[in-house]
Formats: structure tokens, C-alpha cells, sequence
């Protein structure tokens, strides 16, 4: 029982248990809480905790109450989520002047409905503009694998979070890489779904066109777990799709037969360190991959991706970076200002852009169900460092985290983000990418890898 | 032809005149510098050339 209150268990360990009466949801919490408590002063991944509200559900689901497949599991949102009676941050400072929110969002209230307790809001880059978890307002959301360094951004606190153990569940947003470059830098399995799948209602956007939710944990079985438990269609989204449900948790473990499988070449075998290959190279030899597949025009597909978030992000911040510039975070305030002086030329090109890539990455799935690509150029980099040396190119660290993330998430193709680490060294994850609506296809590689042992995610 | 580069501290300038954004002295030069990032980062989109039959995909579903 001692396990099931410790950092190492996974979300489906205390389902089970909780479940099963081996173990009282407010036990669980408790140890929870206990472990937030400790870990805070190194990892900064929480703004806010719902001790009591957490305190008040474990003793409903002990008295019999809430039971569903993520019966007590703690679990944390990114603070752009909205929490009901907490103003919804989204990192920001300007925010906590916004209105409170009158409801939970819709993934908050989705996992509740399975039986999951919320216990806090987590740390992120401001407004999600971020690769590196850093926070002028809040403090940087610090790596628990090495508190000097990056978690990633911008769900940094969600990182944080369950790397070091504090929830073995928690979720983030991906618009250019926000659960895949944090996953990457803590060591974690990330699941960024289609775009549509999950409803985004009741969090805080920030490019609707490419706006993505998903769940961040230690194991394949809790993001196949808690993504079942997420979908559906919901009228509050506009993108939400209307598909039936599709689970993933009966299919998780069947191996990887029948599945075909290729590396991405071309832009995504440049541009990084050795390290992020090398994982790559790891991940395909345990899945005896040796096919490799172009993405065609893969970096105009970032440049598309760079120019929908910075217009889109500018305008929707416009009347505050009119009437409040001096609170925002420095290291968002001048990119927002400068994506309100681009050109719509630009936006309108990105746009048709992206429906030309769409059709021509498609094609790719004709001949192959899964492509694998490096999720972070390097390891965590330092905090506080802004600039990192990349083949012997000097480049901005913020701009560049996401190079091999932007261009999957720009035509919302379904990524699991899967860790590697070798001895001695930070973790570094890779994207296993699969065709629109196959988020299972990833799982069950990405369970494949962890059942191998190729891909393991420790609590620090 | 050094002539056909953009003026960026001129588009700056004018741009935020345009649509209303003060852009307070202590903030101008990294906006500055963040347009001409964002100019160098466009470039691989702003070089393709697109069919004129290549429209947007809608969001809106009615």
C-alpha cells in the first residue's frame, strides 16, 4: 500500500487500488498534497491548490461516490484551465483581474466525471507563448531531473508536476509543441491528440487554429486512460470533432503488428543535437524501423505555423497590449507587439499553405501508419539561457525548442511525445506521429517502447 | 540589392501608428528585433508559390 502513495505510482495503480478498496482516495490525497508541500520549494510547478475542494471529493469517493476508471487519482491542470472559483491565470498577471471562473473546463470535468481529483492549477509560460516553462510573474517551473535547468514550455508546471512525482496525472496545451517539448525535457510520455478531438471549452485560448489539450504522465496506460475518458463531442468547442468515442485502453497492449513505421528525414535529421537523433535512432532500431519518409516542405510548415501563432496571439491580446503593457511577461510583451505589425498577406498564405501540406503529409500515410521524429533539438537547456549553439549555429532558445514540434501540430496530426535517457544525461523524448484520428496507432507503439523498456519515465 | 531590404524600425513605427498600439521607447528595439526574426523565420513560407485554386480550409461548420 506504501507504493500507492508514493511518487512512483501511475494513475492507473491507484485507480485500481481505489477501486478495489486496497487503498482510500483520501489517503491518496493526503500523500498528494504531502508530496506538493515537499516538492514546491525545488520544482515551482504549482499557482494554485484546491486542498479542500480535493479533501471534500476523496471523502465523497470513499463513501462510495464518483467511482469510474480514474477513481482517485490526483491529477493538476496548466493554469489556463478554468478552475470554478479561481480566476483561470493562463500565466498571466493581467488575468488574475479577469472574471472568476463559474464552472471547471471541460477536460476538468470530464476526468472528475471518471473519478479523478483535482488538487491545483499549474505553472506556465505566459499566455502559452513559451517553449521554456520561464515566468517573469510566477517564477520558472524548474526540472526535478536538475532544478537548474528548463522543464520546457509552456505546460512547464505540468512537466514539473509529474516528473517530480507531485500528481501522476496533469494537463496541458499544445499549440506548437506545449505538451511534446516539456514531455521531452522531464522525461515524460505526452499525448498531443488530433486537433479537434478533445474539447479546448473552458480554458484560456491562444490560436484557436491550432490550439490542442492533452495529458502528460509516467506511463502509456494512464494518457490512453485518461484520453478515453476526455473524448467526446462538445458544442462549446467549434473544432470539437463529432466522431464516436474511440477507446484506446482495450487496444493499448497489442503490440505493434501490422503497423508500418518510418523515420522522418530531411528537416527533421538536421537542425539538433546528436542526442536527439541518437534517441530517435534508439526508438526505431527497438521498433526495427529503417524506412525513412520526407515531409515535404517541413520548414515552411514551421514558418506557417510561426506566423498563425504570432498574428493570431497579437490580435487576440491587442486590447491588452494597448492598455496594460507594463504587465506583461517581458519575454512575451515585444513578440506579441511585433505579431500585431504583420502582414495579413502573411496569415491568409499560411492558411492556404497549410491545406496543401495537409493533403501532401496525408499521402504519406498511404504508405506508412507511424513517423517518427526527434521532440526537442537538444535536452533541457539551462534557465535563464537564451541562446543555445545547435550544429555550430548560434539560434534563440524560446524560438527554436519547438523546431520539430510545429511542424506536426500545424495540420493537427496525433503525436505521443516517448522519453529516452542515457545514463548519466537529462531525458530527451521522440515524436510518434500517426495519420488524423489514430491517436491509438501512437499509444500502442508507444506502449510497445515501454513495455520494452526502451522508453521508461521515473519520477525524479 | 541592399535598397529591397525593409526598413523594419520604419514598419515598426508606422505599423503601431497604424493600428493603434503605443509601443512605449523601452519596448521599440526588441519589437524591432522580434519583426526582423519573424521576417527571417517566414522566409520558407513567403518563397512558395501557391496555386490560385489553393484556398483556406474553413473552421466554420455550419
Amino acid at each position: 500500500m506504501s507504493e500507492l502513495l508514493s511518487k512512483a505510482a501511475t494513475a492507473s495503480e491507484i485507480a485500481r487500488a481505489v477501486m478495489s478498496r486496497h487503498v482510500k482516495a483520501s489517503d491518496v490525497v493526503e500523500a498528494a498534497l504531502a508530496r506538493i508541500e515537499a516538492a514546491e520549494p525545488a520544482v515551482n510547478a504549482f499557482t494554485d491548490i484546491v486542498a479542500d475542494r480535493a479533501r471534500r471529493r476523496a471523502a465523497e469517493i470513499d463513501a462510495g461516490h464518483h467511482l469510474g476508471p480514474l477513481v482517485g487519482v490526483p491529477f493538476a491542470v496548466k493554469n489556463l484551465f478554468d478552475i470554478q472559483g479561481l480566476p483561470t491565470r493562463a500565466g498571466s498577471k493581467i488575468n488574475l483581474d479577469g472574471p472568476i471562473a463559474a464552472r471547471d473546463g471541460a477536460l476538468v470535468r470530464k476526468l472528475e466525471a471518471a473519478g479523478a481529483i483535482l488538487v491545483g492549477g499549474l505553472n506556465m509560460g505566459e499566455y502559452a507563448y513559451d517553449f521554456t516553462g520561464e515566468n517573469a510573474h510566477y517564477g520558472p517551473s524548474r526540472n526535478p531531473h536538475d532544478p537548474t535547468r528548463m522543464t520546457g514550455g509552456s505546460s512547464g508546471g505540468s512537466g514539473a508536476a509529474v516528473a517530480a512525482g507531485e500528481v501522476p496525472l496533469a494537463l496541458g496545451s499544445d499549440t506548437n509543441g506545449s505538451i511534446r517539448v516539456p514531455s521531452s525535457l522531464c522525461g515524460l510520455f505526452g499525448l498531443k491528440p488530433t486537433y479537434g478531438r478533445l474539447s479546448r471549452a473552458g480554458s484560456f485560448p491562444f490560436v484557436d487554429s491550432l490550439d490542442h489539450l492533452g495529458p502528460l504522465a509516467r506511463s502509456t496506460d494512464d494518457l490512453a486512460l485518461s484520453f478515453d475518458a476526455m473524448q467526446g463531442w462538445d458544442p462549446h468547442d467549434p473544432a470539437c470533432t463529432d466522431r464516436v468515442i474511440e477507446p484506446t485502453v482495450p487496444l493499448l497492449h497489442d503490440g505493434i503488428g501490422g503497423l508500418r513505421i518510418a523515420i522522418a528525414g530531411d528537416y527533421f535529421a538536421t537542425g539538433g543535437e546528436s542526442e536527439c537523433f541518437e534517441a530517435v535512432a534508439t526508438v526505431a532500431k527497438a521498433l526495427r524501423a529503417t524506412r525513412t519518409v520526407v515531409l515535404p516542405d517541413a520548414a515552411a510548415a514551421r514558418a506557417a505555423a510561426y506566423v498563425i501563432t504570432a498574428i493570431e496571439g497579437a490580435q487576440l491580446h491587442l486590447p491588452r497590449l494597448r492598455a496594460r503593457p507594463q504587465d506583461f511577461d517581458p519575454d512575451t510583451r515585444e513578440r506579441f507587439m511585433a505579431g500585431a505589425l504583420l502582414p495579413g498577406s502573411w496569415y491568409v498564405k499560411a492558411q492556404r499553405f497549410r491545406r496543401q501540406y495537409r493533403l501532401d503529409v496525408l499521402k504519406l500515410f498511404n504508405d506508412v501508419d507511424i513517423i517518427l521524429a526527434p521532440a526537442t533539438p537538444c535536452g533541457a537547456p539551462k534557465i535563464g539561457q537564451v541562446m543555445m549553439t545547435i550544429g555550430g549555429v548560434e539560434m534563440p532558445v524560446r524560438a527554436n525548442l519547438g523546431l520539430f514540434t510545429q511542424p506536426i501540430s500545424f495540420i493537427g496530426l496525433p503525436v505521443v511525445a516517448v522519453p529516452t535517457r542515457k545514463a548519466g544525461a537529462m531525458p530527451i523524448g521522440v515524436q510518434v506521429i500517426a495519420r488524423p484520428y489514430n491517436e491509438l496507432a501512437a499509444l500502442r507503439v508507444a506502449a510497445y517502447l515501454e513495455k520494452q523498456g526502451v522508453c521508461v519515465s521515473t519520477s525524479a | 540589392m541592399a535598397d529591397d531590404k525593409p526598413d523594419i524600425a520604419r514598419w515598426v513605427d508606422e505599423g503601431a501608428k497604424a493600428i493603434g498600439l503605443p509601443i512605449a521607447p523601452e519596448y521599440r528595439d526588441k519589437v524591432i528585433l522580434n519583426v526582423e526574426r519573424s521576417l527571417a523565420i517566414a522566409q520558407p513560407l513567403l518563397a512558395l508559390e501557391l496555386d490560385d485554386e489553393l484556398a483556406p480550409l474553413p473552421v466554420y461548420r455550419p
